[in-house]
């Protein structure tokens, strides 16, 4: 069974992810901002990464950048709600760009995707 | 017009520079008298009328943000011009700079405030004069995804640089760093197109290729990792750093000693392979307020302060003391009496009477004192560094006990 490690700063996000993502088979390991995240990413090492980005604390990007500096073979799926962070080169530094919404049929299938990917 | 955002890479330790570098950055090691490594490649910058300059630095760079704070505080910000001193600051990660790729990844955050279309990553511890116009105009011109400066060297020198090969339309075929066996130009047997380190890329990629190496177990350097990677998979054009009449034009590295010195003894000739004196292209720097250079004493009895085939800067004074074949940097005394030969004296040198100084650097603020000597007792200049062909290096401040 694949671990994420989903971070966002809303708690109904977050329900809705470990509901949804649960169903899905995956244990998920919840982070309420990028500096938790960074802590729990050195304390379990997930399987893949869904990053909110705009978050209080440390934010998505900053935290993206130094996941990458320590896990650097951890795929990262930012989710977030403004699509205008594609045009961040920080941004550039995800596998993948989902734009948030309360469908996570998309976010699923990349997760899958990613996964897979990884394996093979 | 494509907006172009210049990095100079100032991060260098320079250990071979050794003790010229004791207490600052290769790029802010004194050169030709007056200027500091790094004001050629701004002059460059400025000359080729680019003035969006961040200067990545990293190891003991307060001397260097000392000199540009004096010296290149001419643009205007008020027209979105700058030259800024960027000190490494971990905002990615809890470390230096790995490499010269590492070095612009860790800051890509620059790139998203300017949004270049270009970027032209410099080096900031090679002595040249060059239009970076020329060179990013062939980089449009051949739909470019990088390209590469190079300079055609004696194929002998091949192992301190990154060898390049290329087809008939400039394109880079193979990029191999420091190899004992290099291939060599095309009709000339004895010459390699040498890497300078200077490239052009276009941003899009550059961020894209910065971070696929930023994911792998490099050494994240654009000579050994990025440019090879892109070999044969990116459009890798080679900029051929020649002169209208085709021949190879002035360029050195001057991370060594003997390089070093080399290089500056060559200014003092009759006609040097980098000419100061050109009007089109002024090399600028930070000028302290120093007196003219002046000589005193003609007494018909040997004291007599004059200076032959040699750089004498501002403040400096002859006084007595005779100077052949060397550089003065500006406020150096020569006492009566004193003998300075084929040496380069940086700022602020005193040499006392009847000192006698053959083939040395001395480093600023140095007293030598009355009657010592330096360049002619192997034993006793064994207290300081010797290069390997006997020039003798006098650190920063030194003063006989």
């Amino acid at each position: 069974m694949a671990t994420l490690l989903v971070v966002d700063d809303e708690e109904h996000q977050r329900m809705l992810y470990q509901e949804e993502l649960g169903e899905e088979g995956y244990q998920v390991i919840l982070a309420r901002n990028g500096k938790e995240a960074l802590d729990k990413v050195l304390e379990i090492s997930p399987d893949l990464i869904v990053l909110d980005i705009r978050m209080p604390v440390m934010d998505g990007l900053e935290a993206l950048g130094r996941i990458v500096g320590k896990e650097r073979n951890i795929p990262v799926v930012i989710h977030s709600a403004y699509s205008s962070y594609k045009d961040d080169f920080m941004s550039w530094t995800a596998d993948d760009f989902v734009v948030k919404s309360a469908d996570l049929t998309e976010l699923k299938k990349k997760i899958r995707e990613l996964l897979e990917r990884k394996k093979a | 017009m494509k907006k172009v955002l210049a990095f100079i890479l100032a991060g260098g330790k320079g250990e071979r520079l050794y003790p010229l570098t004791r207490d600052r950055t290769k790029p802010a090691v004194p050169f030709g008298a007056i200027y500091r490594i790094i004001d050629f490649t701004l002059s460059n910058c400025i000359n080729s009328n680019l003035r969006k300059i961040y200067i990545l630095s990293q190891y003991k760079s307060l001397s260097l943000n000392r000199h540009v704070q004096l010296g290149w505080n001419i643009l205007s910000s008020t027209l979105g011009e700058f030259i800024t001193v960027v000190p490494a600051q971990q905002r990615i990660d809890e470390h230096w700079y790995k490499g010269t790729a590492d070095a612009i990844y860790q800051n890509i955050y620059l790139l998203q405030k300017e949004q270049p279309d270009l970027l032209l990553i410099l080096s900031g511890d090679h002595v040249y004069k060059m239009d970076y116009r020329k060179m990013i105009d062939f980089h449009l011109e051949k739909g470019a995804d990088v390209t590469v400066s190079a300079v055609e060297i004696d194929k002998g020198l091949s192992q301190e640089f990154g060898v390049i090969e290329i087809d008939s339309d400039f394109k880079i075929t193979g990029f191999d760093e420091k190899p004992d066996c290099p291939k060599t130009l095309p009709g000339k047997p004895d010459k390699i197109l040498a890497s300078m380190g200077i490239y052009v890329f276009s941003t899009e990629i550059m961020v894209r290729k910065l971070i696929e190496d930023a994911k792998k177990d490099t050494a994240h350097d654009f000579g050994k990792n990025i440019i090879p990677a892109m070999v044969n998979k990116n459009q890798v054009f080679c900029y051929n750093f020649i002169d209208e009449k085709g021949e190879a034009c002035y360029w050195r590295d001057v991370g060594a000693m003997e390089a070093y010195f080399e290089s500056n003894m060559d200014l003092i000739s009759i006609s040097p392979l980098l000419n100061l004196y050109d009007p089109d292209w002024p090399m600028h720097t930070y000028h302290a307020p120093f007196p003219p250079a002046k000589s005193v004493f003609d007494d018909g009895a040997g004291r007599k302060g004059f200076a032959l085939e040699s750089i004498i800067s501002g403040g400096c004074i002859l006084s007595g003391g005779e100077v052949r074949r060397s550089l003065l940097s500006p406020d150096v005394r020569i006492d009566s009496y004193a003998q300075v030969e084929d040496s380069i004296l940086l700022e602020g040198t005193r040499v006392g009477e009847r000192a006698k100084i053959k083939r040395a650097i001395i480093d600023k603020e140095s007293e030598i004192s009355p009657g010592m000597q330096i360049g002619y007792d192997p034993e006793e200049d064994k207290k300081f560094t010797v290069t390997e062909s006997g020039i003798v290096v006098v650190p920063k401040g030194f003063r006989a006990r």
